[in-house]
């Protein structure tokens, strides 16, 4: 192979992980530190099993499935406007890394890892201290609507910039889960960017997951083929939001 | 008049009581805050000197002070400016139930690191609480 086809190789597979990183598996470090990880492609589903459809989303509601740990939950929100764009964030070891956007039609859809990064606050089937606060709606953690909010220490992260910490006592934004948007409006997980802290999670919340889970196993078992989004509403019991 | 004089003596009597009742509810929680931290102190006792007695004694101790910081009555206990979050305050009781209720589990079946675990996260529990209701 000579220089230019060598050069046209890279520049090609370039391409293809940019516009699609489902086709990565493993970790990805950047020269920065950039971090990713691939895990299986998953599509979103409802309760029914028929794939949610980008456009059918309604807007400023908060959606959870889990990935890509079977209880490991994220939040889907369609926000009310297009994202900002190749947002530079930095974990709370100093590594930056960029999000991209948000997809679909707009760029208002986005999916963030619901696991507050300050002390792991999450959604459970009996109550959520974590959510989107939609525009129109108040909140202590900041002084406007159209942020995620997670109410046990009022930390606030920015829905439409890679969960960048807008407020409290979290030190990194939360994780954001790659999604990609397919041609026939389906949402597909394909993996998570930033510095996850599962395996905290896994350590720290070892008898809830066993009561919810069955056991550590199950809870660590990876998802597959496709994940149950339901509205937060449904997903638990209670939702309490300051 | 005498009706006048009646409602005012009623209305006192009335706001007596409540503002009794408010600093029994204050010293009743003053008291299981006392006894949760003689509680905690017991269990690592009980983990430095490898003895599940003093373990399980502490945790027997401690689940006694959760009832009333997993009821309603949380709202009379808390300070004025926090009562809106009570639901934290006895979702941290609710945590606090959980990791004890798994570390009589855990001693009983040898596993302690696993029990040392359950002690680190009922501590961060109370930390995590103080932090938000006192505004550390």
């Amino acid at each position: 192979m000579d220089r230019r086809n060598f050069l046209k190789v890279v520049a090609a597979s370039a391409t293809v992980m940019a516009v699609s990183p489902s086709m990565i598996r493993g970790n990805l470090y950047a020269a920065d530190g950039t971090l990713f990880k691939a895990y299986d492609k998953v599509q979103l589903v409802d309760a029914a099993g028929k794939p949610i459809k980008a456009s059918a989303l309604a807007k400023e509601v908060t959606y959870i499935f889990n990935y890509p740990h079977a209880s490991t939950p994220c939040m889907l929100i369609n926000l009310p406007k297009g994202t900002s764009k190749e947002v530079e964030l930095a974990s709370e070891n100093g590594e930056k890394y960029v999000w991209k956007s948000g997809v679909g039609k707009e760029r208002s859809i986005v999916a963030y890892v619901a696991i507050c990064t300050h002390q792991m606050t999450h959604p459970t089937p009996n109550d959520s201290f974590i959510t989107y606060v939609p525009t129109t709606k108040k909140t202590m953690a900041y002084d406007k609507g159209g942020v995620i909010v997670c109410s046990s220490h009022l930390s606030a992260f920015d829905a439409g910039a890679g969960a960048k910490v807008l407020g409290g006592a979290a030190t990194q934004p939360l994780n954001s889960v790659v999604l990609e948007h397919a041609a026939d409006d389906t949402l597909w997980a394909v993996g998570i960017l930033g510095s996850d802290k599962f395996q905290d999670y896994f350590k720290s919340f070892r008898p809830e997951l066993k009561e919810f889970y069955g056991g550590p196993a199950e809870a660590k078992k990876l998802v597959s083929i496709s994940a149950k989004t339901v509205k937060l509403t449904e997903y638990s019991k209670e939702i309490i939001q300051y | 008049m005498k009706k006048s004089f009646t409602v005012l003596a009623l209305s006192f009597l009335l706001a007596g009581s409540l503002n009794a009742a408010g600093n029994d509810h204050r010293t009743m929680l003053m008291k299981d805050m006392r006894t949760m931290l003689d509680a905690m102190e017991e269990i690592q006792r009980g983990g430095l000197y490898s003895s599940t007695e003093d373990m399980k004694s502490g945790i027997k101790k401690l689940q006694s002070t959760l009832k009333t910081l997993e009821s309603e009555e949380i709202k009379f206990i808390l300070p004025k400016d926090q009562v809106y979050a009570y639901k934290f305050a006895q979702k941290s009781a609710h945590m606090l139930r959980l990791y004890s209720d798994d570390m009589i589990v855990s001693i009983d079946a040898g596993r302690m690191d696993e029990a040392l675990e359950d002690y680190t996260q009922l501590l961060k529990q109370c930390t995590s609480c103080h932090i938000r209701i006192r505004n550390w």
